[in-house]
């Protein structure tokens, strides 16, 4: 039975009828054409009345298949699928004829735009015509989210899913949470200390009932997909049982191994083997640091179980806890399996660490060229030097600091073609720090620009310079080098147009933020894409900030781009609420856009042979296999089946199959041959 | 005008909606003029694009076929068009070996942020066709039958 | 060797190893042969082995009749037994419901076919048991092995199609060539999907464009160059060159051929992110 169609053509108010002749379209819609019942043409399709005029036609008319020829269908797609739902026709039988984006805006001339409109309309009533029902797709929803990293944007977002009533469950790899954040000193713009404001958060999101915490651990996989994610986690061997342990600090007192550089402290302070990375931690018990403990090192040696080693057994001898001690040199990786329903990714940044890539600022060389982070570990009042602003090579306090923007941001050469974002306000904090702490100090700022934008943030900077007397220099530094205890600042002030020579006793590079070195592995387990410079990428820059290309997966925090404390804050509570949307449903409706496998009454039962290559192409695993019984059951034939739950519609096993025994709803076989075949070419 | 300048070539674009249909829209948006002869099939992905639609195409009277998607590493669907590139990569060979002009098949990466770089190569397709010539071999493939039919009718 | 073909298929009959032994028995003429499906220890006299035992008996494991008779051994050279390796790799086979004897094979046909003149499986590389003296397997270079797509290749555009639809006119769409391919093993052959009908069946030039193309299309990265589909061709259409330029770009862009090895990924069902991006722009 023929399917009687609707052509609706909007004029867009003139963005379309401008240079396209629209009464024709819909005059050649009809002509020939026995299948099309009804045309006509209106200002705004999209506009409440638009709206109304084809809902009003599809009743009366009897309509059961809708082509509006308007704007692209990422535009109003939805709204017309969704006036269609209101007269009761599935929205599947509403196709959009895109003749705004990829035509009247394109092509000037009015017969031309006008004769390539006809032809657009009439693919897509083809289309149309081969439509069918589909009716979306209700999956079970697991009701508790899975939060990856435990910064500032992962506690928040946490936080905000735990206080909504949902479990979570959170994992960080290092062995406490807290992040960049807890590095840092104070905070822009309003100086107030970081861990201040960061460690009450981090209690309460280790006490909240709602939160499930697993430091030391990775992600080992993901599986699954929206409402029903199953997550394998790595717990690393801490070689220290969580459960026992209080924490009473005894075993790190005694461990002989001190020199190790701090990682917490960017390597401006030591720790122990055992330790925990900073006084605040979360867990606040230990880890063994197995590369460096000097008893895994000879158990490595020998080749003999950790435990058997004799060479040091101080930390397990002064741990109190009796009668099984809290520490287990011999304990291994356990693999920790969750179901969750929606993960949000909050994997951090890290900072540019490859010295090598500034040969001209020492490369590494100078111990008193030092980084944005560990400038802010000096200033710390947990820091190394409790916040004396001493430099690492002799201790002296510095009187002369040149502070260096833009190292690594905005430097194509150097890999990153991007703006950091908050090194201008941070090295502006920096300068008023040094300031604050060294009074006769001076303050020197190369910058390219001076980027603050943001609530109080101009003004902080024009505080720095302005109140707190640091001198900003527009220009590059070409060179550092050594002289005596100084090192030499050799740059440009393109203002003045002269070359600027500084000896400074330290210098403070504001090294860019970059991706984490593994984010691409984070990415490619949870089937997400990145960005050129690897940061995670968001579906829509604008509409979908916080969604990923994977649906139930959202971004939080600077592994999606730079960002800064308030925007990241921002940003995890926008990724929560989405969590908290998503699971305060018992059922997820999913787009019907799925790929389907061919069942055929008996003898065939399946024109499917199953080669398995969709299986092999498939990018989610949706590809099972099915053994189709006998009444005896015995198995007449193989063939592949899809979980329409793991499909995402890409359709790549229906093109891959040879048979085409594999079809995907919504852009099957028929449909588009309909739209091929209505090419009026010859 | 002569005949020869009449001619206008008949382009077929299949493109992914995620980027290279997005990217003609954003060329839209920003009122990018190009060359009418194109008209384009979205799907989901190029990964899902099967070389018979591209035969079917020239069946209809298509003169030259584009076929574009994401750039490597940024599928919708992270490998759909690493499929798509090993099938075109024997796929146009294969049709070239036949003594099919390999300027009739074109494939590209445009993503939705590349609305200047879609103008650019739907010029190029149409400029490169339009100097083929119409896809008269093909065309003829299609009529063979027809006129034996015609003439036994009349004859 | 005959003897020994024959005490091989009978010992396996006897113990009940397999149920039925898919070989080459005598032709009407001495220059042929045909296939023969011995299923009694009493009959194995009428297994043969010859240079004209041309037929690659693999595409028998497709056909349900032959299916019936229960677990096969069956004889295969070289070229054939590339097929078992690709139906198990295209899950159309297991591996130990099949027992492979392999024979050894110094070239096929009177005059010897194309494909034995770069043969690099004298010596099958999958057996159970190994019928012949074994034979040290050559090797080719890339431009040996596809030597003969050359004076093809070298052709202008115009001689290019004008030499395949001169060609394609002559088919008169039998489909014996996909009969007879051992991986042409579709329930429904894509030309027999007519809702929508994407190759019009008809033996029409347009047609017969699409379907030829698409037939070959559909071994890329599978085809093991057994020449049967071009043997069979009633209207002598060179369909292996097709099937060997797909072969030719398959190994040259994914470094694949198809039956040489068990372990591998399947060409047109895998990717490497350092494909060929040349064709892209």
């Amino acid at each position: 039975m023929s399917k009687k169609i609707g052509v609706f053509v909007c004029h867009c108010g003139t963005n379309i009828s401008a240079t396209v002749d629209v009464e024709k379209v819909a005059e050649e819609a009809k002509k020939n054409n026995p299948g099309v019942s009804y045309t006509t043409t209106y200002k705004y399709m999209c506009s409440d009345p638009g709206q109304k005029l084809l809902r009003d036609k599809i009743k009366e008319e009897g309509l059961d298949g809708v082509v509006v020829a308007a704007c692209s269908p990422k535009m109003h797609e939805h709204t017309f699928r969704n006036a269609a739902i209101k007269t009761g026709l599935n929205p599947y039988h509403v196709e959009i004829s895109n003749l705004r984006e990829q035509c009247s805006w394109v092509h000037p001339d009015k017969p031309t735009g006008t004769e390539k409109s006809i032809d657009l309309v009439r693919m897509m009533t083809e289309k149309t015509r081969k439509d069918k029902s589909l009716n979306p797709i209700k999956v079970p929803v697991t009701k508790r989210a899975l939060v990856i990293g435990g910064g500032i944007a992962g506690i928040q977002a946490a936080l905000d899913i735990a206080d909504g009533g949902q479990e979570v469950i959170m994992v960080e790899r290092e062995a406490s949470i807290g992040g960049h954040m807890a590095q840092l000193s104070e905070t822009f713009p309003t100086l107030d200390c970081s861990q201040c404001i960061m460690t009450p958060k981090m209690v309460e999101a280790a006490q909240h009932e709602n939160i499930t915490m697993h430091t030391w651990s990775e992600i080992e996989s993901v599986d699954g997909y929206i409402g029903n994610f199953d997550v394998k986690i790595r717990k690393k061997a801490r070689s220290v049982d969580l459960d026992l342990c209080t924490g009473c600090s005894s075993c790190w007192q005694v461990c002989p191994c001190k020199k190790i550089k701090s990682e917490f402290d960017m390597g401006m302070g030591n720790r122990t083997a055992i330790y925990i990375p900073f006084p605040q931690a979360i867990p606040s018990k230990p880890v063994i640091d197995r590369e460096n403990c000097i008893l895994f090192k000879d158990a490595r040696k020998k080749n003999i179980k950790p435990n058997d080693s004799k060479v040091c057994r101080k930390c397990i001898d002064a741990c109190p806890i009796a009668p099984v001690k809290a520490i287990d040199y011999n304990q291994v990786d356990e693999i920790v399996e969750e179901k969750v329903g929606a993960i949000i990714v909050a994997t951090g940044y890290k900072e540019l660490d490859d010295t090598s890539l500034y040969g001209e600022y020492g490369g590494g060389k100078y111990k008193d060229v030092i980084t944005g982070l560990q400038f802010e570990r000096l200033a710390s009042a947990s820091g190394p030097t409790e916040g004396a602003i001493k430099r690492p090579s002799d201790g002296k306090e510095p009187e002369i600091v040149v502070f260096i923007q833009c190292v690594g941001s905005r430097d194509p050469a150097k890999g990153c073609s991007y703006c950091s974002k908050t090194c201008c306000m941070y090295t502006a904090k920096h300068t008023m720090l040094f300031k604050h702490k060294v009074h006769h100090g001076h303050a020197f700022v190369f910058y390219i620009d001076i980027r603050c934008a943001g609530k109080g943030y101009e003004e902080f900077s024009q505080r720095a310079i302005e109140e707190e007397g640091a001198t900003y220099l527009r220009g590059r530094v070409s060179r550092i080098y050594k002289k005596g205890e100084k090192l030499v600042v050799l740059g440009a002030d393109t203002l003045t147009g002269s070359v600027v020579e500084i000896e400074a006793d330290m210098v403070v590079l504001a090294s860019a933020m970059k991706a984490q070195d593994d984010a691409t592995k984070i990415a490619q387990a949870v089937y997400i894409q990145y960005d050129k410079d690897k940061f995670l990428s968001e579906i829509h820059p604008k509409l979908k900030p916080v969604e990923s290309s994977s649906a139930g997966i959202f971004l939080a925090g600077t592994c999606q781009g730079p960002k800064d404390i308030p925007e990241t804050v921002a940003q995890a509570g926008a990724a929560a609420s989405k969590v908290l949307a998503l699971l305060s449903a018992d059922e997820l409706e999913r787009e019907p856009v799925v790929a389907k496998v061919d069942r055929s009454p008996p003898p065939v039962f399946s024109t499917c042979i199953g080669c398995f290559y969709c299986q092999k192409v498939c990018p989610y695993s949706a590809i099972e296999s099915e053994d189709i019984k006998a009444r005896d059951g015995s198995v007449i034939k193989t063939v592949a089946r899809v979980n329409e739950g793991l499909c995402q519609g890409c359709g790549l096993c229906a093109a891959t199959c040879r048979s085409k025994s594999v079809e995907l709803a919504g852009f099957n076989d028929e449909q588009i041959y309909a739209e091929i075949n209505a090419l009026e070419f010859n | 005008m002569t005949e020869e300048n009449k001619f206008e070539p008949r382009i077929v674009a299949f493109l992914c909606n995620w980027c290279t249909y997005a990217g003609a829209d954003l060329a839209g948006t920003g009122r990018k003029e190009y060359q009418a002869n194109v008209r384009v099939i979205k799907l989901p992905c190029t990964g899902g694009i099967d070389p018979l639609f591209l035969i079917k195409a020239f069946e209809r009277g298509a003169d030259g076929i584009l076929v574009s998607g994401c750039h490597p590493g940024d599928c919708h669907y992270n490998s759909g068009n690493y499929h798509a590139r090993r099938r075109w990569n024997v796929y146009k060979p294969l049709l070239e070996f036949c003594g099919i002009n390999p300027d009739r098949i074109q494939f590209s990466w445009i993503s939705a942020a590349e609305g200047a770089k879609w103008v650019e190569t739907i010029n190029g397709v149409v400029d490169t066709v339009r100097a083929l010539g119409p896809f008269e071999n093909y065309q003829k493939l299609n009529t063979i039958g027809s006129d034996t039919s015609v003439s036994s009718e009349t004859g | 060797m005959i003897e020994a073909l024959r005490k091989k298929a009978e010992e396996l009959l006897k113990n009940k190893t397999v149920d039925v032994v898919y070989g080459y028995g005598e032709g009407s003429v001495p220059e042929r042969t045909r296939p023969v499906f011995i299923t009694k220890p009493e009959d194995v006299n009428k297994l043969t082995w010859n240079k004209y035992c041309v037929y690659n008996l693999t595409t028998y494991l497709k056909k349900q009749e032959a299916r019936k008779l229960g677990k096969p051994a069956i004889v295969v050279k070289g070229c054939d037994a590339k097929t078992i390796t690709v139906l198990i790799k295209e899950s159309q086979l297991k591996r130990e419901d099949i027992y492979i004897i392999g024979v050894t094979c110094t070239g096929i046909g009177d005059p010897p076919a194309t494909k034995c003149e770069a043969c690099d499986v004298n010596t099958p590389l999958i057996y159970d048991e190994l019928i012949g003296e074994k034979i040290e397997n050559k090797e080719f270079s890339f431009d040996e092995r596809y030597a003969e797509l050359d004076e093809y290749e070298k052709l202008s555009e115009k001689e290019k199609w004008e030499f395949w639809q001169k060609q394609f006119e002559k088919c008169i769409k039998c489909y014996a060539c996909s009969s007879i391919c051992p991986l042409c093993f579709c329930d429904r052959c894509i030309v027999d999907k007519n809702q929508p009908q994407w190759i019009d069946p008809s033996a029409h030039p347009r047609g017969n464009l699409s379907w030829n193309v698409t037939r070959a299309y559909h071994l890329a990265g599978r085809c093991i160059n057994c020449e049967e589909c071009q043997r069979v061709c009633p209207a002598d259409i060179p369909l292996n060159l097709l099937n060997k330029k797909l072969a030719k770009e398959t190994e040259k862009n994914f470094k694949y051929r198809s039956g040489y090895n068990a372990d591998d990924e399947l060409a047109m069902a895998t990717y490497k992110e350092d494909d060929s991006e040349e064709i892209f722009k």
